[in-house]
């Protein structure tokens, strides 16, 4: 097989001025939807009317449509929406902006269904035992439960960071000037589609290794005091007030 | 010191406590003893607010009030001046032995972070596991998880001490060091309420038994009278029952 | 109100390219799950060679992206049948290079399920089988294969709506599908009307998801009473 090898080392050079967008993108993206996934977990796991009804119809619909759909709305909508509101500037805004928007409606989602889940593995005795020493509700969710739904959500959130990586090389429809594009053009340039997107390919491996190690390693940080999650009681642990969930008990 | 009338819970149409009146005072021991579903682990989590009582008065810490009238600032008083230790330890799992027992003192009663280790160290030494205090709570046996729990409660320095049967999770062989503590804290004056299956605990470390049953207290009083002689039929079935599986 | 109306006939105008999407997404999960099984086989198996290349495939594929890895087959593989095989098929129907890739991606990730599920369930229950005298072919096929389904099918039906959503990429290699059906829409529209023709595209989408959400837990349902009658 005969590989255009000089070209191939020419989209390497420019395509790696993508990566930093790339990597910007996503983590905007993570640093926005995190603090909104826990606030829609929580929503969903305290049962808040109405609104965990559209938290609910929120994570369903975004599960639910391909990114590439979600792009086309989020980029054909927003512009003329903003072009009402703030007139022409809103043709200069940077698409990167719409990408941010897009990737963090997202991951909110997403994470809303991780966070979920996690905050469901925290037994309620860690909330019983924060109360009977005289903490309040919600110091014993900051202090105590929290950072360690967080840690048992640590191989899905990874999960969460690889798709967000991997869906980022969608950007390039809104224009935004991210690997993927760059090897695009470069190789619509040059006629080497094949060259350009393995060069990609690779940057792409490079990217989620990366983020791979980067969790590996803060999951083996925290794991000190991880141990088999034995017994679950799901979400009993919600007393956010003295009134008590009507759920399991033990009674003797 | 801690005085409940009239305590009542119900689970779903089920009556678990039909009117409970409990009078704790200063330096007892009390041993709630039963069979299962007597609701004694319930009478525990009601008296303490872990769960909202349907009706009731409460005497306590300046408090005298009806449960279902308590104000949020009355129950964290309440919550303040007890000490509960709970079945399956309920150890903070992210929380080192030590930071377990800080934890309380500094977020909830402001004491200055030095002040508190020195307290919990105290603590972790009445419980004999000063050795411990940087393991995590995965990393220590059951007892000795439960010996941690315990020495949370006291290094808050409660009024009285609830344990829900602390030592029902725990290996057989693990149930000795519990004991020991727990009849080390009775001894110093410590006001206890425990709901126990240890007849032995019952009859020789506290100076108050009561048998519950059915949501009612069948009888109380004295260890060597209750288990001598027992005045009530149900006391006397329970008894020989437990007491000829041991 | 406008809007719906014209959502719903902007619905009416893409519905006829779903049989594009469904081809694709049918044939990718047979084919996948074929793929998977093998690949899952492979990670169980005794061989060490088999057992990393298998995982080094898994690791690739899961950190490549969709749109990556079907331009890397469309544009890759007519290269490699000409020098490998010297034939040409460039002239391809298009979909074929779309199965393709998605196959790759949807084998990836099924192999882990049906490794997990497998694993889940072979221990205890084959030495069960085998100490009251079924063959060990006979304990799969009977007594594990139908437990480990059940614990499949979630994460199953996880991934084949992954695969669908991956599957909207088909239109980039310009196969005309659902989305490059809408995209002509709006460009027949002179870029009118373009969130209202997306708002259709997504809504399409979203339904066959949730049919396939309803169907799985309907199954799951059924096992759940299944094993809820055994039990009593």
């Amino acid at each position: 097989m005969s590989l255009n090898t000089d070209f191939m080392v020419k989209v390497a050079q420019t395509a790696i001025q993508g990566v930093p967008v790339t990597l910007q993108i996503v983590l905007v993206a993570l640093v926005i939807s995190f603090p909104i996934g826990i606030l829609f977990a929580l929503i969903r796991i305290y049962r808040v009317k109405v609104l965990q009804r559209v938290v609910q119809f929120y994570v369903s619909l975004v599960r639910g449509t391909p990114i590439i759909a979600q792009i086309l709305i989020v980029y054909s909508a927003l512009p003329s929406l903003l072009n009402m509101i703030i007139g022409r500037a809103a043709f200069a805004i940077n698409p990167i902006y719409y990408a941010y928007i897009v990737f963090t409606l997202n991951a909110i989602a997403t994470l809303t269904e991780v966070f979920r889940s996690a905050l469901q593995t925290v037994d309620k005795g860690q909330m019983e035992a924060g109360l009977m020493v005289g903490m309040q509700p919600r110091q014993t969710f900051w202090r105590i439960i929290l950072p360690q739904a967080l840690i048992s959500a640590l191989p899905n959130i990874a999960n969460t960071t690889l798709y967000l990586i991997k869906n980022s090389s969608l950007a390039f429809i809104m224009s935004v000037k991210d690997i993927t594009a760059i090897a695009k053009t470069e190789a619509a340039f040059n006629y080497n589609f094949l060259e350009a997107y393995l060069v990609v390919w690779v940057y792409y491996l490079i990217i989620c290794y990366a983020a791979e190690v980067v969790f590996y390693l803060l999951e083996r940080y925290f794991s000190k005091y991880r141990r088999p999650i034995k017994k679950t009681s799901g979400f009993n642990w919600l007393p956010f007030r003295i009134k008590q969930p009507k759920l399991e008990r033990k009674q003797s | 010191m801690l005085t409940i009338e009239g305590l009542k819970k119900s689970y779903a149409g089920n009556d678990i406590l039909k009117g409970i009146s409990i009078d704790v005072n200063k330096g007892d021991v009390i041993s709630i003893i039963g069979p299962s579903g007597s609701g004694k682990t319930t009478l525990l989590r009601t008296m303490t607010t872990l769960e909202e009582a349907d009706g009731g008065h409460i005497t306590f810490s300046g408090i005298d009030k009806d449960f279902e009238k308590l104000t949020g600032k009355e129950v964290n008083t309440i919550r303040r001046n007890v000490g509960f230790v709970f079945q399956n330890y309920n150890l903070f799992n992210n929380k080192t032995a030590l930071q377990n027992i800080t934890e309380g003192l500094i977020v909830a009663r402001k004491v200055k972070k030095s002040e508190a280790e020195k307290i919990a160290l105290k603590a972790l030494e009445r419980v004999g596991l000063t050795d411990r205090k940087n393991h995590y709570p995965s990393q220590l046996s059951g007892g000795q998880q439960q010996r941690v729990g315990i020495a949370r409660a006291i290094a808050l320095n409660p009024e009285v001490i609830f344990f829900d049967e602390p030592t029902s999770a725990l290996d057989p062989e693990l149930v000795g060091e519990v004991l020991k503590v727990m009849q080390d804290l009775a001894s110093s004056g410590t006001t206890m309420v425990v709901v126990t299956h240890q007849m032995s605990f019952a009859r020789d470390v506290s100076n108050r038994v009561i048998f519950m049953a059915d949501g009612h207290i069948v009888e109380q009083g004295a260890p060597k009278a209750i288990f001598e002689k027992p005045s009530e039929q149900r006391t006397k079935k329970f008894l020989t029952d437990i007491l000829a599986n041991v | 109100m406008e809007n719906i109306k014209l959502i719903i006939n902007f619905l009416g105008q893409l519905l006829p390219a779903i049989n594009i999407t469904l081809i694709v997404s049918v044939s990718s999960i047979i084919l996948g799950s074929l793929l998977g099984l093998l690949l899952a086989a492979a990670r169980l198996s005794e061989s060490v060679v088999l057992r990393v290349l298998a995982s080094v495939y898994v690791s690739v594929v899961r950190a490549t992206p969709a749109i990556i890895m079907i331009f890397v087959v469309y544009y890759g593989m007519p290269m490699l049948f000409n020098d490998w095989f010297h034939t040409n098929i460039d002239g391809w129907n298009r979909m074929y290079f779309v199965i393709i890739a998605l196959t790759v991606l949807f084998s990836a990730p099924v192999s882990e399920i049906m490794r997990s599920a497998y694993e889940s369930i072979a221990k205890g229950q084959m030495e069960a089988g085998l100490m009251v005298g079924m063959t060990p072919f006979q304990t799969l096929y009977r007594i594990i294969l139908p437990q480990a389904f059940v614990v499949a099918l979630p994460n199953f039906a996880n991934s084949v709506i992954n695969l669908l959503k991956e599957g909207a990429l088909t239109f980039t290699i310009g196969v005309v599908d659902m989305v490059a059906k809408a995209q002509m829409i709006v460009a027949n529209n002179s870029g009118g009307y373009a969130w209202q023709t997306y708002c259709a595209l997504a809504l399409i989408y979203w339904v066959i998801s949730l049919a396939i959400d309803k169907g799985v837990s309907q199954v799951e349902k059924s096992y759940q009473a299944k094993r809820k009658t055994i039990a009593v």
